[in-house]
C-alpha cells in the first residue's frame, strides 16, 4: 500500500464515482464558461459599474453641480452623473483645483471619500491621489474614472463628460512611480 | 472484457494549464474593460475560444488509454 493510500484511506468504490475523464470534462466546461463571460462582456453595450463610458466622451449630457465658488479647498460634494446609481465625487484640492471622479473604488467597488487631501476607500484602506486619481496606497492598482468639468461664465460648474483613463503602459504599480518618472524626464 | 478508456494525467495537466491561462486572461480583460479599453475584447474572445476548443477536444475526444486497450481497438 502506497503512502498516500495510508494517508487518505478512501474506498476504491468511492474513487470510481468521479473519474479523471469526468474531471477533465468539468474543467473544459469551466473553460467554456470563461469564454462565454468574455463574449458577454463583448456583447454588453452598457458599461460595467465604475467603468468609463466610451460612447459618452466629452460631449455627454451635462449635469449641473452648482456654483464653483461654493466649494472651498479641502471640501467635497457628491453627485450622480450617468444615472441614479452612478455616484461621483466633486472636490476642490488644497491647491484650489476642482476635480471630479467616479466614487467607485477600482479594487472592489466600495465608495471612496475625500479626506486629508486624498481620496480614501474605507473598506480596505486604499488611497488615491487627487490630481489624476492614481492609486497611491493599499490594494487598488487602477486609477479612478475621472469626470470632465466645465466652469461656465456665470460661475456654475457642470460635469460634461468622462475623461479617458491613462494608458496602461504609463501606469506604474503606484502613482508615485509615475510622478517620479515624469519629473525625472522634465 | 472492455477496459474503460481513461484520459492520461498529462492531458489532464494540459487542461489545467489552459484553465489557468484562461483565468489570467479573463482577469486581465476584466481589468481592461473596467478601464474603458473595450478594444481588447475581440482578440481576447478569440484566444479564449481557441483555448476552450482545445480543452474540450482533450476532455471529450482524447483517446489516450491507460492499461489494456479495448479488444479490436
Amino acid at each position: 500500500m502506497t503512502w498516500w493510500r495510508r494517508a487518505f484511506p478512501l474506498e476504491l468504490a468511492e474513487e470510481g464515482h468521479f473519474s479523471r475523464r469526468e474531471f477533465a470534462r468539468f474543467l473544459a466546461l469551466v473553460s467554456a464558461g470563461f469564454t462565454t463571460g468574455i463574449g458577454l462582456l463583448w456583447l454588453r453595450k452598457k458599461p460595467l459599474e465604475g467603468a468609463p463610458d466610451p460612447e459618452s466622451g466629452p460631449t455627454g449630457h451635462p449635469v449641473a453641480l452648482g456654483l464653483a465658488a461654493d466649494l472651498r479647498p479641502g471640501q467635497s460634494r457628491l453627485f450622480k452623473y450617468r444615472d441614479a446609481h452612478d455616484a461621483c465625487i466633486l472636490l476642490r484640492t488644497g491647491k484650489g483645483e476642482l476635480k471630479a471622479y467616479r466614487q467607485t473604488c477600482t479594487h472592489l467597488g466600495c465608495a471612496v471619500r475625500y479626506s486629508e487631501g486624498r481620496l480614501e476607500c474605507p473598506c480596505h484602506m486604499g488611497y488615491f491621489e487627487t490630481d489624476r486619481g492614481f492609486p497611491v496606497q493599499g490594494p487598488p492598482t487602477r486609477p479612478l474614472s475621472a469626470i470632465a468639468l466645465e466652469e461656465r461664465p456665470d460661475g456654475t460648474l457642470w460635469a460634461v463628460g468622462e475623461l479617458p483613463k491613462p494608458a496602461l503602459e504609463n501606469l506604474g504599480p503606484r502613482a508615485g512611480c509615475v510622478r517620479e518618472s515624469t519629473e525625472a524626464q522634465a | 472484457m472492455n477496459t474503460p478508456v481513461r484520459i492520461s494525467p498529462a492531458v489532464l495537466g494540459v487542461i489545467l494549464v489552459l484553465l489557468v491561462i484562461q483565468l489570467y486572461l479573463f482577469e486581465t480583460v476584466l481589468g481592461a474593460v473596467l478601464d474603458g479599453q473595450r478594444g481588447v475584447l475581440p482578440g481576447a474572445f478569440g484566444v479564449s475560444l481557441a483555448l476552450t476548443l482545445i480543452a474540450l477536444f482533450l476532455a471529450f475526444r482524447s483517446t489516450v488509454e491507460h492499461g489494456r486497450k479495448k479488444d479490436g481497438a
